[in-house]
Order: C-alpha cells, then sequence, then structure tokens
C-alpha cells in the first residue's frame, strides 16, 4: 500500500523527467515511420493534385512559433506539393507573427526545387509561380476584399513590390481565379474563411489545423464546407507520406521523424493517467471502509 | 450626443455590413469595399499603435515606480527599440538604408525572428507539454461514468493516432477516426449552433443598442 | 555528433534552455528571455505595420497619391488617442464604434449561413447526407446517431426548463455526446502538446548539437 502512496505522490519534477527521456531518445534512436493516410488528408491532396493550369491556390499561413511543430511540415508539403506541379500559389498572413515563418518556408521550398533546376522553366520564380502577398489586418479584410480585387487589398505585396505589376497577378482578379484555398492556422480562421469567404464567394476551403482545436473542425468538413482536414502532427505526416509516395519528392519529413517520440509520449500520459487514477481508487475504498 | 453619436455609428455601420451579404448589386459591393479598404485598415493601423503604446506605458511605469522585477523592463524596451530599428531603417529584406551585416554575420529582422522570437515562442508553448503531464496526471479522475467515458474515449483516440495503435488492432485508428467524424461532431455541432446563436443574438443586441458595453464608463 | 559553429544557433539554443529552466523553478534567466521574447516580438510587429500597413495604406495614398479624402479616415483613427485625455475621451468610441459595428453586423449573416443553416443541413436525415459517408448502407446509421447526438446535446444546454421526464433522458444522453467529444479533444490536445515539445528537441538535437541527421 506504500508503494500506492508513493505512486500517487511523485515530485512533478521526476513526471518532467520522464517525459522528456521518453520523448529523447526515439529522436535520436528511431527512424521516421510510415503512416496510414486517413479520408480527410487524401481528400485535400487530390483537390490541391487537381486544380486547374489557370488557377491559383491560396496559402493562409497561419502558424506562430508555437505552432511550429503540427503546422511547418503542412506548409512544406503544400509548398512541394504545388511547386511540383507547378500549381501557382498566392501566400498570405492575416496576423503579423506568422509572417516570417511563412517567408521561411517559401525561401527554403523554392531553394530546393532551384537548386536541382536546369533551366529557367524548371525554376520556381518570384513574381510568376508565386506571390506572398504579406499581412492585411484585420482578416475581415483580405477575407472578404479578395472576392473583389486581390491587388485592392494587397497594392504592394511583402517585399513592397506593386501586386498588379507581378506576372502571376496579371491572370489573377479574384476568388473567381482561385481553385482552392488552405487555411494553416491553430486558431478558428479557417472556420472564418469558410463564414464570409465561401459563404459569400463560393470558394472552395480547406484547413490544416494543431490537435488542440481539431476536434471542432470536423463538423465542417462532414458538413462538407472543408474540401479537407490535416489535423496535427499525424495529419502533416499524412500529407508528407502522400506527397513521397505520390511525387516521389524525398525530404526531410520533419512530421514523420517525430512520430516515434509521439508514440512513447502518448504512452507515457496514459501510464501517468492510470496511476493516478490507481492510486485515487485505491484510497477511496480505504476512505470508504 | 456622447453616448448617442456612438450608438448611432454602430447601428448604421452595422447594416451597412450586413447589406452587402444580401444586395448583390455593384454600388453596394463597391460602397462595402471603400468602407472595407478606405476606412476599416486605417482604423485598425491606429489601434495597433494604441496597443503598442499601452505596453510601453505599462513597462515605463514600472521602471519609474520602481516595481517587483523593474530591471526586466529595460531588457523590453531596449530590446523593442534595437528591433524596431533594425526593422524600420534596415527594412523588410534587408534592403533599407541602414546596413543589417558585419561580414557574414546577419541582424536583420528576419533573422532577429528566426533565431529569437522563434526559438523563444516555440520553447514557452513546449514548457505545455510537461505541465499537461503533471496536470494530467494529478487531477484527471474517472470520479464518474462521464469521467470514465471521456477517459476512456480519449485513451482510443490518442492510441488510434499513433503508428502503435495499428499494430494493437487493425480496426483501431478507423474506429478513432469514427469517433472523431461522428459522436465528436454530433457533441461539438450542439455546442457550435447554441455558440451561434447567442453570438447572432449578441450582434443584434449591439447594433440594436441594446447592450453598450462596449461604451466603457463616464458620460 | 557535429555541434553547430553558427552564433545565431547557440543563440536560440542557449534561449530555448534558459526558458526549458523555468521547469525547475522560475529564475532570472527566464524573466530575461520572456521580456525579451515580448521586446523583439513588439518590434518585428511594428517592421511590418510600418512597411506594409502605414505607407501603402495611408502615407502614399495621402501624400504621395495625393488622396486627400483619406484625411477623413485618419482624423477618425486619431480619435483613438483621445482616450488619453480624460476631457475629450468619450470621442474614442467613435472609431470603436464604426469598427465594432461594421464587424457585428458582417458577422450576422455570415455566422447564420456558416454555423448554423450548413451545420443543420449537415444533420438532417436526407440521402445526401446519407451517402456524404461513403460508407454504404452505415452511412444511414451513422446519420441517425449524428442527429440523436446533435439533438440531444443542445437538449443538454436548454437550462429553461428541468431535466426530467423526456428533457432528463435526452439531456442524459446528450451529455454522453458532449463527454465523447471532450474526451476526443483531449487525445488530440495531448498529441499536440508533446508535439510542441518534440519540434524544440529536434531543433536542440539536430540543428544544435547535431545528433540527430
Amino acid at each position: 500500500m506504500k508503494i500506492v502512496e508513493r505512486l500517487t505522490k511523485i515530485d512533478r519534477r521526476i513526471i518532467y523527467l520522464v517525459l522528456a527521456i521518453v520523448v529523447l531518445i526515439p529522436l535520436i534512436s528511431r527512424s521516421p515511420e510510415r503512416v496510414r493516410v486517413m479520408p480527410p488528408v487524401e481528400k485535400l491532396y487530390n483537390a490541391v493534385d487537381t486544380i486547374p493550369k489557370d488557377k491559383v491556390l491560396i496559402i493562409d499561413f497561419g502558424y506562430a512559433p508555437q505552432d511550429m511543430p503540427e503546422l511547418e511540415p503542412m506548409g512544406f508539403a503544400l509548398l512541394r506539393h504545388a511547386f511540383e506541379k507547378r500549381i501557382k500559389v498566392l501566400a498570405l498572413c492575416l496576423y503579423v507573427q506568422p509572417l516570417g515563418l511563412a517567408q521561411k518556408a517559401l525561401t527554403e521550398v523554392t531553394e530546393e526545387f532551384n537548386s536541382v533546376a536546369q533551366s529557367n522553366t524548371d525554376s520556381i520564380i518570384y513574381g510568376r509561380d508565386y506571390v506572398f502577398l504579406g499581412w492585411q489586418p484585420p482578416p475581415l479584410i483580405p477575407m472578404l476584399g479578395m472576392g473583389i480585387s486581390i491587388t485592392n487589398v494587397y497594392p504592394a505585396d511583402y517585399y513592397g513590390n506593386k501586386t498588379d505589376t507581378l506576372s502571376l497577378m496579371k491572370d489573377v482578379k479574384n476568388y473567381n481565379d482561385v481553385a482552392l484555398l488552405v487555411s494553416l492556422s491553430a486558431g478558428s480562421i479557417p472556420r472564418h474563411w469558410v463564414a464570409y469567404a465561401q459563404n459569400r464567394f463560393g470558394v472552395a476551403v480547406a484547413a490544416g489545423v494543431t490537435a488542440v482545436s481539431a476536434a471542432d473542425f470536423y463538423q465542417y468538413y462532414q458538413t462538407g464546407q472543408f474540401t479537407g482536414l490535416m489535423t496535427g502532427m499525424k495529419g502533416a505526416a499524412e500529407y508528407e507520406e502522400l506527397v513521397e509516395t505520390r511525387l516521389n519528392i524525398k525530404k526531410s519529413r520533419k512530421a514523420s521523424e517525430a512520430l516515434p517520440s509521439l508514440t512513447y509520449g502518448h504512452l507515457v500520459m496514459i501510464a501517468f493517467i492510470i496511476i493516478g487514477n490507481i492510486g485515487y481508487f485505491v484510497q477511496r475504498k480505504r476512505r470508504q471502509k | 450626443m456622447k453616448r448617442t453619436f456612438p450608438l448611432f455609428l454602430v447601428f448604421i455601420f452595422g447594416i451597412l455590413g450586413i447589406i452587402p451579404f444580401i444586395i448583390p448589386h455593384p454600388i453596394v459591393q463597391n460602397l462595402d469595399e471603400s468602407i472595407r479598404n478606405d476606412i476599416l485598415k486605417i482604423l485598425v493601423a491606429f489601434a495597433l499603435v494604441l496597443g503598442l503604446g499601452s505596453l510601453l506605458r505599462v513597462h515605463m511605469d514600472k521602471i519609474k515606480r520602481k516595481r517587483q522585477n523593474w530591471q526586466y523592463s529595460w531588457i523590453l524596451i531596449i530590446s523593442f527599440l534595437v528591433s524596431s530599428i533594425i526593422g524600420l531603417f534596415g527594412g523588410v529584406a534587408g534592403a533599407g538604408p541602414l546596413p543589417t551585416f558585419i561580414g557574414s554575420f546577419h541582424f536583420d529582422i528576419q533573422t532577429l525572428y528566426e533565431n529569437i522570437f522563434m526559438p523563444l515562442g516555440a520553447t514557452m508553448f513546449a514548457l505545455l507539454a510537461f505541465f499537461m503531464a503533471s496536470a494530467s496526471y494529478r487531477a484527471f479522475r474517472a470520479r464518474s461514468y462521464e469521467a470514465t467515458l471521456l477517459l476512456i474515449t480519449a485513451f482510443i483516440v490518442m492510441l488510434g493516432i499513433i503508428p502503435l495503435g495499428y499494430k494493437i488492432s487493425p480496426h483501431l485508428p478507423s474506429f478513432a477516426q469514427w469517433i472523431m467524424t461522428v459522436p465528436n461532431v454530433a457533441g461539438q455541432r450542439g455546442i457550435l449552433l447554441g455558440i451561434a446563436l447567442g453570438m447572432i443574438a449578441t450582434s443584434l443586441k449591439i447594433i440594436l443598442g441594446i447592450e453598450r458595453s462596449w461604451l466603457g464608463g463616464g458620460e | 555528433m557535429s555541434i553547430s559553429l553558427s552564433p545565431w544557433i547557440w543563440i536560440s539554443a542557449l534561449l530555448s534552455l534558459a526558458v526549458f529552466s523555468f521547469l525547475y523553478k522560475d529564475n532570472p534567466f527566464y524573466r530575461f528571455a520572456e521580456h525579451l521574447f515580448i521586446g523583439v516580438a513588439n518590434g518585428y510587429a511594428v517592421t511590418f505595420y510600418y512597411h506594409n500597413i502605414l505607407v501603402p495604406t495611408l502615407f502614399d495614398p495621402l501624400f504621395r497619391q495625393g488622396k486627400l479624402l483619406y484625411i477623413i479616415p485618419f482624423i477618425i483613427g486619431i480619435l483613438y488617442f483621445t482616450r488619453f485625455i480624460p476631457r475629450i475621451s468619450w470621442l474614442v468610441r467613435i472609431p470603436i464604434g464604426i469598427t465594432i459595428g461594421y464587424y457585428v453586423g458582417a458577422s450576422i449573416p455570415a455566422t447564420t449561413q456558416a454555423f448554423i443553416i450548413k451545420q443543420i443541413q449537415g444533420t438532417v436525415l436526407t440521402s445526401t447526407n446519407f451517402q456524404a459517408w461513403n460508407a454504404g448502407s452505415w452511412g444511414i446509421v451513422w446519420s441517425v446517431i449524428v442527429f440523436i447526438g446533435v439533438f440531444c446535446s443542445l437538449s443538454y444546454f436548454y437550462f429553461s426548463k428541468e431535466h426530467k421526464g423526456v428533457l432528463g433522458v435526452t439531456s442524459r444522453i446528450g451529455i454522453l455526446f458532449v463527454m465523447i467529444g471532450f474526451g476526443a479533444a483531449f487525445g488530440y490536445t495531448v498529441m499536440a502538446r508533446i508535439s510542441l515539445l518534440i519540434g524544440r528537441l529536434q531543433f536542440l538535437l539536430g540543428d544544435w548539437l547535431g545528433i540527430i541527421q
């Protein structure tokens, strides 16, 4: 019984240490895991894959540093998919914090492609293949404004170039030229894209969300308001899996590399909860006696 | 006047917010676009200045009155000033008049973002994993049938997400997915409908001037 | 193992460790990192606020393109600062009223359509909804479960009548659905939080210490 009592009074720093070790060791010793792709992610992949040549993909980079481990792999996988299929991309941010991360993702993926490009046609050129529109608060303005005119909402891009001088923007006026909008967000922004942009202008919306808010978003997937849905690190790993197996793009897969650690982290959490409950029930029984 | 005029403005702009959803006529849509691009964009810009100003005021006050841990407020103010100067005069992509490199060592705003803001922000939230583990161990108890159901659902979902779940049972990941798309949707949708109805009611009360708490105190 | 020689990687790593030190107890390194974070975050915001918003939205049209009408929103925006002058602080209600009015107005039709009508459409028992599951005849069963669950969850939050009789039964069923939803949310939250920790460890072990290739 003393053991049970000890088990219910473990110091929090021991718990921290156990969790840290259990998550750390697989990162060093295990290789990336393959994952089974679930229908919501597959649907999103197919929606991006079938974007016509005369339409663009809008990616709303809505993740801040605290959401990076879950949403950054989604952003990278989406960009690799789009650039490989030569789908034109408009990137934007609805808040200031994600700007640097969006810039990082666009720069790094562009560099991945350009480092192996043989000619100008193969390369990813800013202004021709993608445009980074930047930040225009409040969120309602781009959500509604892009239904009328994208260049009116963003007269200048992130780098200060006039958007109506960029070659990509000559063929893209508003949502009518947008095949799909993917919102990578840690908050409730994807549902606002649905409520404002999709509701009023009919643009297709998909989302990549953190696991914390995932449970809230399945209802929009069920109604068809979301064309597809990626949830958390697992969702990111599934999209990475599809990009690697279907497009043969073999690059670093941050989310898949993290899955072994995630596995043991979950098992340790379950173990802690069970231990806590065992102690609780034993003590409750003793009190009842 | 001090309360009536703002309430009148809320009513007018509230109606101007609703009408474009209903009337697709170009005159209405263009007016709507003007309100957003020519008025709201600029108003929000000033609201942001207010937020920054308030933050600086709080910390300057802390330094002046030498409140607890006032020394750290200097760190905040100095780092704010340095990064602002680098960003404002060094430019967004390091293309401004202020040089942002010494040899191969760069210190433009993007570098500060990637090497100071990003790791600090990410690590602060990484602490939550530990706090969650400790809190779950201490507080998550199956005291009732409902709590037990919550716990069992959480375990199924947690095992269904990880690759090990497929090894435990090939049906476990699909079952976890089913939980997310059927009973979870049912429960969350009930909550969403309630919240949405509440939001509409509150929005109508604000537009009609019944809800006036946003006016603040005073005359 | 190849430790990074980049000074910025070292700065990032040491700042990360300073924040992690909070797990042991609050200390000056953590406080330093915390205040540095807020300072740089706001400095970053000021940069983009100036370059991406003030210049193209206000200064260029007003001072370079001569669109003098922009004086009007400029003056209304200035009214925000009357908050600091007690005698005329009521003027701050004007820009707040315009912003709040437009926002709540725009939200009414959007909320009604996206969060109520579409959600009800997804709940009712129609052949479209049965087929949307792509599960054959099981689609009918799942749709019935969703319908019952939504109805019962709503009945649980109906507090104008005591939960007795039929309402008592439906609210009991409703709370079970809500608990399943919360359990699913908790399970996913665990994944989220552990992911955040893994992300930081990937940086420290990979980019800094070079242990992970």
